[in-house]
């Protein structure tokens, strides 16, 4: 599992590659965290290369959802895979985590 | 009914590396059997990686000697099988046991519901210091 991230004039796109499982979790947490301590709070994830997530993965995905809220913006995912849009799903977090096509498209409307 | 088609196990120490060859072997499972579809594949991996995490996560040693994990995976013609075991370990508690789906703003606790809603049963067995969790679902 790999995570980089990329920061734009409106967001932030955290790119993340491999299985999101219980060992990828605690770094991704990380990464969100480093980059809206570091002024974005604006964040994509971009899961468009992940072909596995956990529970725990989404939990860190819920954990990163609160701190760009709590610094005043948001986080949003695109690219979604159909293993991780249907743990999404069964869990009914998709209603939460809003999934759009592209990490352009997360942040484009506003 | 019950010939096994392909079959792949794991028996290790309970850590992260476990939960990596586990992916691996259930790779490994779908490459020896590719007639299982793929929807099947990616419910039944899911499961039995959520069932591993939970070991490697909440299992705790009943005395000095640590958790081991085992898993075993077999195809079936019309069913897939998990056995994912925790050797060593003492009986689980009754939280790490929820099985319902917690609130949307929780970080963790959906592990089991989740199991639940990808499988067609799922029962745990205790013997010995031994808890397995026997996954099933038909394909």
């Amino acid at each position: 599992m790999q995570f980089s991230y990329e920061v734009n004039d409106s967001y932030a796109e955290v790119k993340s590659v491999g299985r999101l499982n219980m060992v990828a979790a605690p770094k991704l947490r990380e990464v969100v965290n480093e980059v809206v301590a570091g002024g974005s709070s604006r964040v994509v994830v971009n899961l468009s290369e992940t072909d596995f997530m956990d529970s725990s993965g989404l939990g860190a995905l819920i954990g990163c959802l609160k701190a760009a809220r709590q610094a005043g913006g948001d986080l949003r995912i695109a690219g979604v895979q159909p293993q991780v849009k249907m743990v999404l799903e069964l869990t009914n977090m998709d209603r939460v985590l809003t999934a759009y096509p592209t990490a352009e498209a997360a942040f484009g409307d506003d | 009914m019950t010939e096994v088609i392909a079959r792949r196990g794991f028996h290790g120490p309970s850590n992260e590396e476990a939960i990596q060859a586990i992916h691996n072997e259930l790779d490994a499972l779908w490459d020896d059997a590719s007639f299982v579809p793929d929807m099947d594949r990616m419910t039944f991996a899911t499961a039995v990686i959520e069932a591993a995490a939970n070991i490697v996560q909440h299992a705790l040693p009943v005395a000095e000697k640590p958790v081991e994990i085992a898993v075993d995976i077999s195809v079936r013609p019309t069913r897939l099988i998990a056995r994912v075991s925790a050797f060593n370990a003492r009986e689980p508690f009754a939280n790490d046991m929820q099985a319902s789906m917690p609130d949307s703003d929780a970080e963790s606790g959906r592990g089991l519901a989740l199991i639940e809603a990808l499988v067609t049963t799922m029962t745990f067995e205790r013997q010995d210091g031994t808890n397995t969790w026997i996954l099933t679902r038909d394909t």
